[in-house]
C-alpha cells in the first residue's frame, strides 16, 4: 500500500509539468539543430552579405578593412555597367522562359508513360533517372562543351537560319541557344521526372475505373482526370525547376560572384536573389490565375 | 413462323459474328482502353527509346571516343566503333587524376556528408512534420527560404568566417553544415523527410506512446525504421550531388594539393586549355576529357546499379512530394 502511494506521488509530482510544454520541449530538441544551423549557416551569412553590399570590403593580411559606400555598388550594376549584370540576365532569362515549359511538359509526358504498365519498364525506368545522377556534375559541362547536346536535324535542315529570319533576334537567339541544347533541356529534367512520378501515385486507381465504367476516353481521362490531379505538382516542379535553373553553379550571373571584390559580389548576389523572387513570384501569380480560369471554366 | 425467327437469328448471328470480328480487330490494334492497344504500344516505345537513346547517347560516346587511338581520332569514317581498343588515354587519365588518392578523398567527403544529412535531416524532417515546437510556421518559411537562397549569396561571409577561424583549405566547412542538416541541398532533403513522415499513420506513433515509448524512442525505433525508402532517396542524391560538386570543394579548397575528383577533373581541363592556347590542341585533349569524366562518373554509376531497384521503388513510396 504504502509503495503504491509513493508511485502515485512520483507520477502526480511529475505532471507538474503539463503535458503541452513537454511535447513543445521534445519538439524543440528535434528541431534544434536545424534551427542552430540555420542561424549560423544561413541567417547570418544572409545578414553578412547584405550588409557587406553597402560596404567597400578589403582582405587584408592583418584583417578585414570596411568602409561603408552606401547604394555604390547597387548603382554600379544596375545604371553604371552593363556587362556585369543586363548582358548576361536578359539572355538568360528568355531562355529560362523558354526552357521550362519544355522541361516541364517533356517530364510529365515521359512519367505518364513510364507509369503505365509496358514490357521492360524497370529497364526504361532506371535509363530515365540517370540524368538524376549526373546533371550536378562537371560532366554535364564538357559534354556541353563537346557539342553532343545538339539534336542533329537542326543543322540538316538549316532551322537556325529559319528561325533567324522570321524572329526578332532578342528572341531567335535564345530559342537557338535552347535547340542547341536541346538534349541538355532533357538532361536537366530527372528530377522532375521523379516528381510527377511520385505524384501520380498520388491519384487513385479507382477514379481511372469509374471514369473507365462511365465510357470515358483516355484523352478526356488524361485531360479531366490526370493533368487536373497533377496541378500541385506542376507548380512544385515549376518552382524547383525555377530555382535549378538560377542556382546552377554554371550560370552565367553567379559566376560573376568571386572573391575578388567581396562588397560588389554581394549586391551582385542579392540583386541575383531578388529577381528569382520576383520571378517566382511572377510564376506563382501566372499560376494561380491560370487555375483560377480553368476552375470558372469547368463550372460552367 | 418458326422458319422466319430462325432466319431472323441466323442473320443476327451472322451481325454478331462479323461484328466481334471488327471489334476483335480493333482491340488488337486500338485496345480495349486505349492504352493496351498495338499502335499505343509502338508510339510509347518509339518515345521511350528516342529518349533513352538521348540518354545514353552521351555516355556511349564518351566510352567509344575515350578508347580511339591516334589513328582512329583522325579518321572521320571512324565514329562509334573504333577499330582497336587504346587504354593509353585512360591510363594517362588515372595517373594525371592521381586516381586512387582523389577517389578516397571524394569518397570520404561525399560518404561524410551524405551519413550526416541522411541522419540530420531525418530529425529536422521529422520535427516539422509531427512534432511541435515554438514558431513551427516561421521555420517552416524558414525552410523554404533556405530552399530557394542561392549558395552564391552566403558564399562570402562563409569564405571570411572560414579563413577567419582558420578552416580554410580543410574539410570543415563542406562537412559541418551537412551536420546541422543544411550544407548541399540540406533544404531540399529535409522536406523529402517531412513529405515522407506526414504521409504515415498517426496510430503507430499513438500505439507506441501508450506502451510507454518517449519520442525519442519513438523516433529511433518506430519511424525510422518505416522511413527506409526516403533514407535512401536522401542518401543516394546526398551523396551523388556531393560526388559531382565542385563548387564548394573550389572555393574552399583553393590551392591545396589534394582534392576530391570533380575539382581536379576542372583542373585538368583549364590545364588543357592552357596547352592548348600555348602550342596548339592536341587530337587527344578531348578523349583524355571524356576519360576523365568517365573516370569520375563511374563510381556512382556502380552505386546505382546496385541500388537502382530500391531507388525507383523508394522515389515511388516516399511520395516525394504530396
Amino acid at each position: 500500500m504504502a509503495v503504491k502511494t509513493a508511485t502515485d506521488k512520483k507520477v502526480a509530482k511529475k505532471r507538474v509539468i503539463p503535458a503541452s510544454v513537454t511535447r513543445k520541449l521534445e519538439g524543440s530538441i528535434f528541431a534544434a539543430p536545424w534551427i542552430i544551423g540555420f542561424l549560423v549557416f544561413m541567417l547570418f551569412p544572409l545578414a553578412y552579405s547584405l550588409y557587406m553590399s553597402f560596404q567597400q570590403v578589403r582582405i587584408l593580411g592583418t584583417g578585414i578593412e570596411i568602409t561603408p559606400v552606401g547604394l555604390k555598388h547597387y548603382r554600379y550594376i544596375m545604371l553604371e555597367n552593363a556587362n556585369i549584370l543586363y548582358n548576361q540576365l536578359f539572355p538568360f532569362l528568355r531562355q529560362a522562359l523558354i526552357m521550362i515549359p519544355i522541361i516541364l511538359v517533356f517530364s510529365l509526358l515521359v512519367a505518364i508513360i513510364l507509369n503505365q504498365n509496358f514490357a521492360g519498364r524497370g529497364f526504361f525506368r532506371s535509363i530515365f533517372f540517370l540524368p538524376v545522377i549526373f546533371t550536378t556534375g562537371q560532366v554535364v559541362r564538357e559534354f556541353m562543351n563537346q557539342g553532343e547536346g545538339d539534336i542533329g536535324f537542326i543543322q540538316r535542315y538549316n532551322i537556325t537560319s529559319i528561325i533567324g529570319q522570321n524572329l526578332d533576334p532578342t528572341w531567335a537567339s535564345p530559342l537557338i541557344a535552347v535547340m542547341g541544347s536541346f538534349v541538355l533541356v532533357l538532361w536537366y529534367s530527372g528530377v522532375q521526372i521523379l516528381i510527377f512520378l511520385a505524384g501520380r501515385q498520388t491519384i487513385s486507381s479507382s477514379v481511372y475505373e469509374a471514369a473507365r465504367i462511365d465510357g470515358a476516353s483516355p484523352w478526356e481521362v488524361f485531360w479531366k482526370i490526370t493533368l487536373p490531379g497533377m496541378v500541385p505538382f506542376i507548380l512544385l516542379n515549376l518552382i524547383y525547376t525555377t530555382v535549378d535553373l538560377f542556382t546552377f553553379p554554371t550560370n552565367p550571373i553567379l559566376t560573376q560572384v568571386t572573391s575578388a571584390n567581396y562588397g560588389q559580389s554581394s549586391a551582385l548576389a542579392w540583386i541575383y536573389f531578388v529577381i528569382i523572387l520576383v520571378f517566382l513570384g511572377i510564376v506563382f501569380w501566372l499560376f494561380s490565375k491560370a487555375q483560377k480560369a480553368s476552375g470558372l471554366a469547368a463550372n460552367k | 413462323m418458326t422458319r422466319l425467327i430462325t432466319a431472323i437469328k441466323d442473320k443476327r448471328v451472322d451481325q454478331i459474328n462479323w461484328r466481334l470480328g471488327l471489334t476483335k480487330a480493333r482491340y488488337l490494334i486500338l485496345g480495349k482502353e486505349a492504352d493496351k492497344g498495338l499502335l499505343f504500344r509502338a508510339f510509347i516505345y518509339l518515345v521511350l527509346i528516342d529518349v533513352a537513346y538521348i540518354y545514353l547517347n552521351p555516355i556511349l560516346f564518351m566510352i567509344v571516343t575515350m578508347v580511339k587511338d591516334s589513328a582512329d581520332l583522325l579518321d572521320p569514317s571512324v565514329i562509334w566503333v573504333p577499330r582497336t581498343i587504346y587504354l593509353g588515354v585512360l591510363q594517362d587519365a588515372w595517373e594525371k587524376l592521381r586516381y586512387p588518392k582523389q577517389f578516397s578523398i571524394s569518397l570520404m567527403l561525399s560518404l561524410g556528408v551524405a551519413v550526416l544529412q541522411t541522419i540530420s535531416c531525418a530529425v529536422a524532417g521529422y520535427a516539422f512534420a509531427r512534432l511541435e515546437f515554438p514558431f513551427k510556421r516561421f521555420w517552416m518559411f524558414c525552410l523554404l527560404l533556405t530552399f530557394i537562397v542561392p549558395i552564391q549569396v552566403t558564399i562570402l561571409p562563409n569564405l571570411i568566417a572560414a579563413s577567419q577561424l582558420g578552416l580554410m583549405r580543410t574539410y570543415w566547412p563542406i562537412v559541418l553544415p551537412a551536420l546541422f542538416g543544411h550544407g548541399l541541398k540540406g533544404a531540399l532533403f529535409v522536406i523529402i523527410y517531412r513529405q515522407f513522415f506526414s504521409t504515415q499513420p498517426k496510430e503507430l506513433e499513438e500505439a507506441a506512446k501508450i506502451d510507454g515509448a518517449n519520442v525519442f524512442k519513438i523516433f529511433y525505433k518506430v519511424m525510422l525504421p518505416l522511413a527506409k525508402p526516403a533514407i535512401l532517396v536522401v542518401f543516394l542524391f546526398s551523396f551523388v550531388w556531393t560526388w559531382n560538386d565542385y563548387y564548394l570543394p573550389s572555393m574552399y579548397l583553393n590551392g591545396v594539393k589534394d582534392v576530391p575528383l570533380s575539382l581536379g577533373i576542372s583542373q585538368i581541363s583549364a590545364m588543357l586549355s592552357q596547352q592548348a592556347a600555348e602550342f596548339g590542341p592536341s587530337i587527344f585533349d578531348e578523349p583524355l576529357k571524356m576519360a576523365t569524366a568517365f573516370l569520375i562518373i563511374l563510381p556512382p554509376m556502380i552505386l546505382y546499379a546496385f541500388t537502382q531497384r530500391w531507388f525507383v521503388e523508394g522515389v515511388e513510396r516516399t511520395g516525394l512530394v504530396e
